[in-house]
C-alpha cells in the first residue's frame, strides 16, 4: 500500500479527495450495504446499515459519509459488522406490519437487505403502533406510511433534484413519521409530480399509478428521447406487450444523460396515455361524400398524390405549401420540405417555430450569425447571474427550470423580468412586472444604465461587437423616465436591475415565448441581446443566450430548413455552394424566391391563391390566432392533408388523414434547444395501421413519381449530414448511439469534432456581434380604447401546448380545464369571482371562461391557457405579428372582460 | 468600466464538465417542513398556561418520597426531563417562568469550594453578580480590557488558552485551545466572518451550574465569550439558553443590555471594549440540542437534529461560518486564565486535566448543592463533602448520558485518565445519589421514557431502539432469550447510533441491568 492508497477488504484503492468509504468500495467492487444512501443526493447517514470498521478508530462510521483517508484500512464485512446489521435490519423490520414486507418484493431494497443480512425472525415481528398515514389523493402519486423507513431520500430528492420542499419529517425520535405538505396529501401540497421521491423510495411506501403492479417478466427497457419540450430529456422507456398490445408501462429517466441527469416532469413520467388511447387514429382516412372514411395506405398515398399533383399543375407551385411538425424527427421535418420544394418548386415551407422562437431565430442570425443558443443547460450551474425573461420554466421547461431554481438555491442571482409573478420570482433576487408589449422600452432603459453606470465590458465591445456608436447614439435619444413610465416599472427598480446585471460575472439570458410573441418580438430579442453584448456574455462560460425552446424538434424543424428563406443548416436561398449540395443531394437546385410564411399561407388560403396544405403534426386551429380566420383558410381550401395522432380540430378539416405514429413510436433524432442532437427510438409499434412521420413522407413522395429510396431514418440523416456539412457533417446515427446518452451539440462538421457546447467563444460566426438601432413603438394592441386589459396566453404545468397528448393522460385531472388569471384588484373591479364564468373579448373574437383570481398577474393584466379546444383561447388573439418574423402576438392581445 | 470578467464562479472552463453540483443538503422551507420544525419542540406543541413539572432524576427520587411542588390543583401541566432545580427539588415552572419549590427551600443553592482558590465560582461564592457594577468590582471584563490592549491580542489569547491545557467541561472534554484555533484557521483559510456560541443548553437531569452562572455571573460568562470571539476574530456571538431557564435568559439580556450600555461589548459599534454582536436565542425544549450541530440546527431554526461529523463546526458551523460552540462553564474559566496566565491556571488540577471542575449534588446527599474541586479529586472525598445518608446504593455520575458509580469505585480521581480508564463519563459533573432503597424499576422506566422522548429521530437505532425498548420493559419481558435480545439491542444502539446522544444513553442502563440483575425487566419487580 502507498501512502497515497488505502484498503477496503483487503483491496488496494487510490481515493479520490472527498471521496466517501462506500463510493471508493464501489470502484473497487464492493457493495456495502445501504438503505438511505442514494447517488447524486445530500448524505443523511440516518440508517447506519452502511457502518465500518476503521482500524485505529474506536467508533464505526458511516461509509455513505465518511471520506476514506489515504493510508487507512476499513473492513466492510466483519462478524462484528453483520451481526450489527442484522440487529439492525430486524429493528427496522419489527417497526412495520409483515405484509408490507411480505415476499421480495423488486423495487424493496428492505427486503431485499434483510433477506441478504438478517436472519428470519422466530416468530412474525407485531405491527408496531406507528402512526402510519398514507394517502390516495393524487391522479398519479401514493404513499403507503406503513412502508416507510424514513430514510429521507424522497425529503432530499425532491429539495435537491425538485427544489420542491414537499415533504419533511414530522415529530421526533420513535414517533417520527414523513409528512407531505400541509396536510399530508399530495393533492393540496406543492407536488409537481415530478416523481424523482418515487424513483428515489427504496420500499414502495411512495409509489405511482405506473408502479403501482410488478412489472412482468418480460418488459424490457428502451432509452429515447422526451416528445414534449425543447429540454430534450432521456428517458427510459419500460414496454411489454399486454393483451396483445405493446404498452409502455413506466417511464424513468436516464441517470447519465447530461440534460436531466435522471429527473423528469410529470408530463415526461406520466403523460403516455394518449399512445393507448382509444381515440387514436390506426388507419387513413379520405373524405368521401363528406364524411372521413378508413381507407388503406395505397388508396390514400395515392389520393394524395393525384391532388397535389393536378392542383400542381393546375394552379402552379405557389398554390402548394407545407407545414413540417416540430413535435417530430429532424428526418421527417427534412423530407417534408424536401419533397415541396423539389416536387413542386415552392419555397411555401414553415413550421410552428414561426409562431413562437422566429424572432428569436431570426434575431440571433443577424446579431451573432447562428440561429440558435449561445449557451447550454449545464451552463446554468456555472452562472453567478440568470436573467429570466418572459419564460416560465418551472412549467414549461420543468427539468431545467429545477436545475435553474437549484442553482439559485446554491446561490446564483436570479433576475425576472415577466407580467406575471412566475413561481421562480420567489427566489428572484428581483422581479420586474413590466407590461406586456414593452419588452423593447425595458432592455432599453436597462443598457442606458448600465452605460450610465459605466458597467460595461469595454474591452468586448470594442474587441468583438460593431454598430455600439449608432446604438449608443440611439439609446440617448431616448428619455430614462419616459421608457420606464412606459413599461410600468419605477426607475430605481430598473437601476437595481441594470446592478444586479452588472455584478461580478457576465450574466446567462434565459428567454422564452413572453418575449417572442409580440409585434416587437425580433427587436426584443435584439435588444436582450444588446445587454448580453454589453456586458461580454456570449461566448463565455456560465453566460450567454440560451432561449428555452417550446417543442421538442423546434430547434431541429429549423434547422432542418422548414423557412420559406431557409435551406437545411439555414443557408441562404441564393447560398452558391448550399445549391451545389443541394443539386446533388437532392437532383434539384434550391429556388432562389422565398416563399411564404404560415401566417401567410394561411392568409393566402383565405384568399384563394393557396389551394393545398400538407399539415404534419400540428393543430393550427386551436394553436394559432384568431381561431375564426385559421377556419376560413383551412375551408378555402381545396385540399388538406393532415399526419396525425388524433383527429384534431384541424383534422376534422382534412380531406386525407395520415395516421401518425407519436414519439414513443418513432425512429430518428430531435433537436433540443441547446442544438443537441439526440436519438429517438420506438419504444413501442405504432397502433393499427398508424406509421412513421419520415415513411409516410418518403412513400408520398414515390406515389407522386419521385425515386426515393431510404432504408431507414438513418439514411435519411446521412442525408441531412451531406446537405448541412457545417452543422452535422460529423453526425450520424451510428455516432450518436455510441455517445450514449447524451447526444451532441452542433457544430459537429467532423467525424473526429466533439460537437460544441458554446457558440462564439474566440469570435462570433458572423466577425462581430452586432448592435443594432431598434426604435421602440408601442404594439398595436396597446391602449386601445374600449379594451382595458392587456390578455397574455400560455401554457400550465400539467399540459402540453394544445393538449393533445396530456388531455389523454390521468394527469388531465390535475388541470381539467384552461382559467383565466385575473388580479385580485382588478376581479374586484369587475366584479369578478374566482372560480365564476368569464365573458372575455377582443377586436376579433370572444369566448367565456372560468376565472382564477390571483397575484400571479399584474394589475392589468391577463393570462389565459390554450390546452383545451372549448376554451377557444384563440378566438380572442389577434392578427399581428411581428413583421420582421412573422410570429403572432400572443402576448398581447388588448381584451375586455365582464361576468357573464 | 469595468474589470473584465472573471472565469465562471466553479472555475470550470473545461466545457461539457459532466458532474452535476454536489447536493445542497439543505431543506426548501414548505408547508411541510413549517410542521417539521414545530412538532420538533416541545415547547411549541404545548398549549399556553401550561405549567411544567420536573421529572429529571433527582426530583423523580423527591416525588417518589411523596414530595410535590406546590402548584395549583387546576393548573395544566406538562412533565419535562430537567429544570435544572436538582438541588431543592422537586421544581415546577409555571407558564410565566416563574420557580415553584416545595416550601422550606433555600432560594439559591448552597454553593462550596474544595479548591484552594475557586475559578468558577470565584464571586457566587460571595454572592449574586449579575449586575455590571457589582460583577466589575469583582474584576469582570479585566482580563478583556487587558487582552486588548495587547499587542496581538487574538494569538495572545489563543496561546494563553492552549497553554492553560483547559478542556470542555460539557462533557466531550475537547480541549479548548485546540477549538478556538480550529476555528480561527477555518475562518482565515475560507474568508468567512466565524461566530461563537455559548451552549446554554444544560440539559443533563443533575447538573445546574450553567443555570446558576448564566443567572448570577452573566458578565463573566460574556467576557469568556468575548474572549472567545477576540480569539477566533468573531464580531458575531449567540447566548444559546435553554427555555427550562427563563430566569437565565432574562439575567443574560440583562446584563448584556448593561454591557452595551457600558461601552464595553454587545454590538459593534465604534469605541467598544470590544466590537462584538451578540444575541441571546432561546432553546424551544428538546435535550438534544445541546449537542453543538443540532444546537446550531436549532439557531437556524431547522429540526434540532444531529449531523454526522466532519465537517466539524469549527469549520462548517452556524449557516456554514466556522464556529466555535463552548459551555458556559469552559467559558468562564477563560478570563482567568487570560488575567492569570497560563501556569496559575495550570497550578489547579492535574497535568492531563488541569484547572477544576464545578460539580453538582442532588438525590440522596446530605448537603446538595455545587462545590467546585481540583480535577483530580477522587469521587469519594467529594461524596464525603457533602455527606451521603446511609444506604447509599450509588451514584448516577454525567447525567443520562453518564455512569452508575457504587462505592467500590469511589476512589477513582474525577479528571480524564483515570475516569476514562474505568469507563467512567462525567459528563458534566452532575452527581446524584442514589439510595438503595430507591425503586430502581421506575429508574429504569424514567430512564427508558427519558431515551424514547428526547431521541431526535435522525438515525434509525436510536429513533426505533429507544422506542421499542421502553414498549418492552414497560410490558415486562420474561427471564433469558428475550431479555438478552434487550441487552443486545442496548449495545446496538451504543455502536451503530450517530451521535453521542444514542451512543452513551444506553451506557448506564446496561450498568443498572449488570448492577441491579435483570429482573427490573420483569413486569413487576421479583419478589
Amino acid at each position: 500500500m502507498t501512502t497515497r492508497e488505502a484498503s477496503i477488504d483487503g483491496r488496494s484503492v487510490t481515493p479520490a479527495p472527498g471521496e466517501s468509504i462506500l463510493a471508493a468500495a464501489r470502484r473497487v467492487g464492493i457493495e456495502i450495504p445501504t438503505l438511505c444512501h442514494r447517488d447524486g443526493l445530500s448524505e443523511a447517514a440516518g440508517c447506519r446499515i452502511c457502518l465500518v470498521e476503521i482500524e485505529g478508530d474506536a467508533r464505526l462510521r458511516a461509509a455513505c459519509h465518511a471520506a476514506l483517508e489515504p493510508g487507512r484500512t476499513v473492513r466492510t464485512d466483519t462478524p462484528r459488522l453483520r451481526a450489527l446489521r442484522a440487529e439492525l435490519l430486524a429493528l427496522e423490520r419489527a417497526s412495520h406490519p409483515a405484509d408490507v414486507l411480505g415476499p421480495p418484493g423488486e423495487r424493496n431494497e428492505l427486503t431485499r437487505l434483510l433477506a441478504r443480512c438478517a436472519p428470519a425472525p422466530d416468530a412474525p415481528a407485531p405491527a408496531a403502533p406507528r402512526p402510519f398515514v398514507a394517502d390516495a389523493s393524487h391522479p398519479l402519486l401514493r404513499f403507503d406510511g406503513a412502508r416507510c423507513i424514513l430514510c429521507r431520500r424522497c425529503v432530499r430528492a425532491c429539495d435537491e433534484i425538485q427544489g420542491q420542499g414537499v415533504y419533511a419529517i414530522v415529530d421526533r425520535g420513535g414517533e417520527a413519521r414523513l409528512a407531505i405538505g400541509a396536510a399530508d396529501r399530495f393533492d393540496s401540497s406543492d407536488c409537481t409530480a415530478c416523481g424523482a421521491c418515487v424513483d428515489d423510495c427504496p420500499t414502495g411506501a411512495l409509489f405511482d399509478v405506473d408502479r403501482e403492479r410488478p412489472l412482468p417478466a418480460d418488459a424490457t427497457t428502451v432509452r429515447t428521447t422526451c416528445g414534449y419540450c425543447g429540454v430534450g430529456c432521456q428517458l427510459e422507456v419500460t414496454r411489454a406487450v399486454q393483451d396483445g398490445r405493446p404498452r409502455v408501462l413506466q417511464i424513468a429517466g436516464a441517470r447519465e444523460a447530461d440534460v436531466n441527469r435522471g429527473h423528469l416532469c410529470a408530463k415526461g413520467r406520466f403523460a403516455h396515455g394518449w399512445q393507448a388511447a382509444p381515440d387514436r387514429l390506426t388507419t387513413p382516412l379520405v373524405r368521401r361524400d363528406g364524411a372521413l372514411v378508413p381507407t388503406s395506405w395505397d388508396e390514400a398515398l395515392a389520393h394524395v398524390a393525384r391532388r397535389l399533383d393536378a392542383i400542381h399543375r393546375q394552379h402552379g407551385a405557389d398554390a402548394l405549401g407545407c407545414l413540417a411538425s416540430s413535435r417530430s424527427t429532424n428526418e421527417a421535418s427534412y423530407l417534408l420540405q424536401k419533397l415541396f420544394r423539389v416536387r413542386f418548386g415552392t419555397n411555401h415551407v414553415d413550421c410552428c417555430a414561426r409562431v413562437c422562437h422566429a424572432p428569436t431565430a431570426l434575431a440571433f442570425a443577424l446579431q451573432t450569425g447562428v440561429s440558435a443558443a449561445t449557451a447550454s443547460f449545464d451552463d446554468v450551474e456555472r452562472a453567478r447571474m440568470v436573467t429570466l425573461v418572459g419564460a416560465n420554466p418551472t412549467e414549461a421547461h420543468p427539468v431545467f427550470g429545477a436545475r435553474l431554481r437549484q442553482a439559485v438555491l446554491r446561490g446564483a442571482q436570479l433576475l425576472v423580468i415577466d407580467p406575471r409573478r412566475t413561481e421562480l420570482c420567489a427566489l428572484a433576487a428581483l422581479h420586474l412586472a413590466p407590461r406586456p408589449g414593452t419588452n423593447v422600452a425595458l432592455f432599453h432603459a436597462l443598457a442606458k444604465q448600465l452605460l450610465a453606470a459605466g458597467a460595461v465590458d469595454a474591452a468586448y465591445v470594442a474587441e468583438r461587437t460593431e454598430g455600439f456608436e449608432a446604438f449608443a447614439q440611439e439609446l440617448a435619444r431616448h428619455d430614462a423616465a419616459t421608457l420606464a413610465a412606459h413599461c410600468g416599472v419605477a426607475e430605481t427598480e430598473i437601476a437595481a436591475a441594470a446592478a444586479l446585471l452588472a455584478g461580478a460575472a457576465p450574466p446567462l439570458f434565459v428567454h422564452g415565448l413572453g418575449l417572442t410573441e409580440q409585434t416587437q418580438g425580433t427587436e426584443a430579442v435584439l435588444a436582450l441581446g444588446h445587454l448580453a453584448l454589453l456586458l461580454g456574455a456570449i461566448g463565455r462560460p456560465g453566460a450567454g443566450m440560451l432561449p428555452l425552446r417550446g417543442q421538442n424538434n423546434v430547434q431541429g424543424a429549423a434547422d432542418m430548413g422548414c423557412a420559406p428563406d431557409r435551406l437545411p443548416g439555414y443557408a441562404a436561398l441564393d447560398d452558391g455552394e448550399a445549391g451545389a449540395r443541394m443539386l446533388r443531394a437532392w437532383g434539384a437546385p434550391p429556388l432562389p424566391e422565398p416563399g411564404l410564411t404560415l401566417p401567410e399561407m394561411l392568409e393566402a388560403a383565405e384568399g384563394g391563391r393557396l389551394r393545398a396544405l400538407w399539415i404534419q403534426g400540428e393543430d393550427p386551429m386551436q394553436s394559432d390566432p384568431d381561431e375564426a380566420h385559421v377556419a376560413r383558410a383551412l375551408e378555402a381550401l381545396d385540399f388538406l392533408v393532415v399526419q396525425e395522432l388524433f383527429l384534431t380540430e384541424t383534422a376534422r378539416r382534412a380531406e386525407v388523414v395520415l395516421p401518425a405514429a407519436g414519439f414513443l413510436e418513432q425512429d430518428g433524432t430531435f433537436t433540443n434547444a441547446e442544438r443537441r442532437v439526440q436519438r429517438v427510438r420506438p419504444a413501442v409499434a405504432a397502433p393499427g395501421e398508424a406509421r412513421a412521420d419520415w415513411r409516410v413522407v418518403a412513400d408520398a413522395a414515390r406515389a407522386l413519381g419521385l425515386d426515393w429510396r431510404y432504408a431507414g431514418p438513418a439514411d435519411v440523416f446521412d442525408e441531412i449530414a451531406r446537405v448541412a456539412p457545417a452543422q452535422f457533417g460529423g453526425l450520424s446515427h451510428r455516432r450518436l448511439d455510441a455517445a450514449g446518452a447524451d447526444g451532441i451539440q452542433w457544430p459537429c462538421p467532423a467525424p473526429d469534432h466533439p460537437g460544441t457546447p458554446m457558440l462564439h467563444t474566440e469570435r462570433f460566426a458572423r466577425g462581430r456581434g452586432r448592435f443594432f438601432v431598434i426604435p421602440f413603438t408601442p404594439g398595436p394592441e396597446h391602449a386601445v380604447e374600449g379594451y382595458p386589459y392587456a390578455l397574455i396566453t400560455g401554457r400550465v404545468l400539467h399540459h402540453y401546448n394544445v393538449g393533445t397528448m396530456t388531455r389523454r393522460t390521468p394527469q388531465h385531472a390535475l388541470a381539467p380545464e384552461d382559467r383565466l388569471e385575473i388580479h385580485p384588484a382588478d376581479a374586484a373591479r369587475e366584479g369578478i369571482a374566482d372560480g365564476g364564468v368569464v365573458s372575455l373579448e377582443s377586436r376579433w373574437g370572444a369566448t367565456r371562461v372560468r376565472a382564477r383570481v390571483t397575484g400571479r398577474v399584474r394589475e392589468g393584466a391577463l393570462f389565459l391557457s390554450f390546452h383545451h379546444p372549448e376554451t377557444h383561447a384563440n378566438r380572442v388573439t389577434g392578427r399581428h405579428r411581428d413583421p420582421r418574423a412573422n410570429c403572432p402576438d400572443y402576448k398581447e392581445t388588448a381584451v375586455r372582460i365582464r361576468p357573464a | 468600466m469595468k474589470e473584465p470578467p472573471r472565469q465562471s464562479s466553479s472555475g470550470a472552463t473545461g466545457l461539457g464538465a459532466r458532474a452535476p453540483a454536489a447536493p445542497r443538503g439543505e431543506p426548501v422551507p414548505g408547508a411541510a417542513h413549517a410542521r417539521g420544525v414545530r412538532s420538533f419542540y416541545r415547547d411549541l406543541g404545548a398549549s399556553p398556561g401550561e405549567a411544567r413539572v420536573c421529572i429529571g432524576t433527582a426530583c423523580a427520587l423527591a416525588h417518589a418520597r411523596g414530595e410535590k411542588a406546590p402548584l395549583p390543583a387546576a393548573a395544566a401541566r406538562r412533565e419535562v426531563h430537567c429544570l435544572g432545580h436538582c438541588d431543592r427539588g422537586p421544581a415546577a415552572l409555571t407558564a410565566d417562568g416563574s420557580l415553584v419549590l416545595p416550601p422550606g427551600r433555600a432560594a439559591r443553592p448552597s454553593l462550596r469550594a474544595m479548591t484552594r482558590e475557586p475559578i468558577v465560582l470565584a464571586r457566587l461564592l460571595a454572592g449574586d453578580h449579575a449586575e455590571l457594577a457589582r460583577a466589575r468590582a469583582a474584576g469582570v471584563y479585566g482580563a478583556l480590557a487587558s487582552a486588548v490592549a495587547a499587542p496581538d491580542p487574538a494569538a495572545a489569547v489563543l496561546s494563553e488558552i492552549e497553554r492553560s491545557g483547559e478542556r470542555g467541561r460539557g462533557g466531550a472534554g475537547f480541549p479548548t485551545g485546540a477549538k478556538w484555533r480550529a476555528c480561527a484557521e477555518a475562518a482565515r483559510g475560507r474568508g468567512v466572518a466565524p461566530i461563537v456560541i455559548a451552549n446554554g443548553d444544560e440539559g443533563d437531569p443533575g447538573s445546574f451550574i450553567d443555570r446558576i452562572l448564566l443567572e448570577e455571573d452573566p458578565h463573566a460568562v460574556l467576557e469568556g465569550l468575548a474572549l472567545c470571539a477576540l480569539a477566533v476574530g468573531a464580531r458575531e456571538a449567540i447566548v444559546f439558553v435553554r427555555s427550562e431557564y427563563p430566569r437565565a435568559r432574562a439575567r443574560v439580556e440583562a446584563a448584556l443590555a448593561q454591557a452595551r450600555e457600558a461601552g464595553l461589548l454587545g454590538d459593534t459599534k465604534p469605541g467598544r471594549l470590544l466590537p462584538l454582536d451578540v444575541r441571546v436565542v432561546s432553546g424551544h425544549g428538546s435535550y438534544v440540542c445541546g449537542e453543538e450541530t443540532a444546537l446550531l440546527r436549532a439557531i437556524e431554526g431547522e429540526r434540532g437534529e444531529a449531523s454526522p461529523r466532519p465537517p466539524y463546526p469549527t469549520a462548517h458551523g452556524l449557516h456554514g461560518r466556522p464556529t466555535v460552540v463552548q459551555n458556559v462553564e469552559t467559558l468562564v474559566n477563560a478570563p482567568f486564565i487570560v488575567a492569570r496566565g497560563a501556569a496559575a491556571y495550570r497550578a489547579h488540577g492535574t497535568a492531563a486535566s488541569p484547572g477544576t471542575k464545578v460539580i453538582c449534588l442532588s438525590g440522596d446527599f446530605a448537603r446538595p448543592g455545587a462545590v467546585e474541586i481540583e480535577l483530580g479529586t477522587s469521587l469519594g472525598a467529594v461524596v464525603d463533602e457533602a455527606g451521603s445518608a446511609d444506604g447509599l446504593r450509588m451514584i448516577a455520575v454525567g447525567g443520562p448520558m453518564g455512569s452508575l458509580v457504587t462505592p467500590d469505585a469511589f476512589d477513582v480521581a474525577l479528571c480524564e485518565e483515570p475516569l476514562r480508564a474505568r469507563g467512567i463519563a462525567l459528563g458534566h459533573g452532575g452527581l446524584v445519589a442514589i439510595r438503595a432503597d430507591a425503586d430502581l424499576r421506575s429508574f429504569l422506566l424514567r430512564s427508558l421514557v427519558f431515551f424514547a422522548d428526547e431521541s431526535c429521530g435522525r438515525c434509525m437505532p436510536c429513533s426505533l431502539g429507544s422506542r421499542r425498548l421502553l414498549a418492552q420493559a414497560q410490558a415486562g419481558l420474561a427471564p433469558g432469550a428475550d431479555r438478552d435480545a434487550f441487552g443486545r439491542l442496548l449495545d446496538t444502539i451504543a455502536q451503530t447510533s450517530l451521535c453521542a446522544f444514542g451512543e452513551r444513553v444506553p451506557v448506564p442502563l446496561r450498568e443498572l441491568l449488570a448492577l441491579a440483575g435483570d429482573d427490573l425487566l420483569a413486569a413487576k419487580p421479583a419478589p
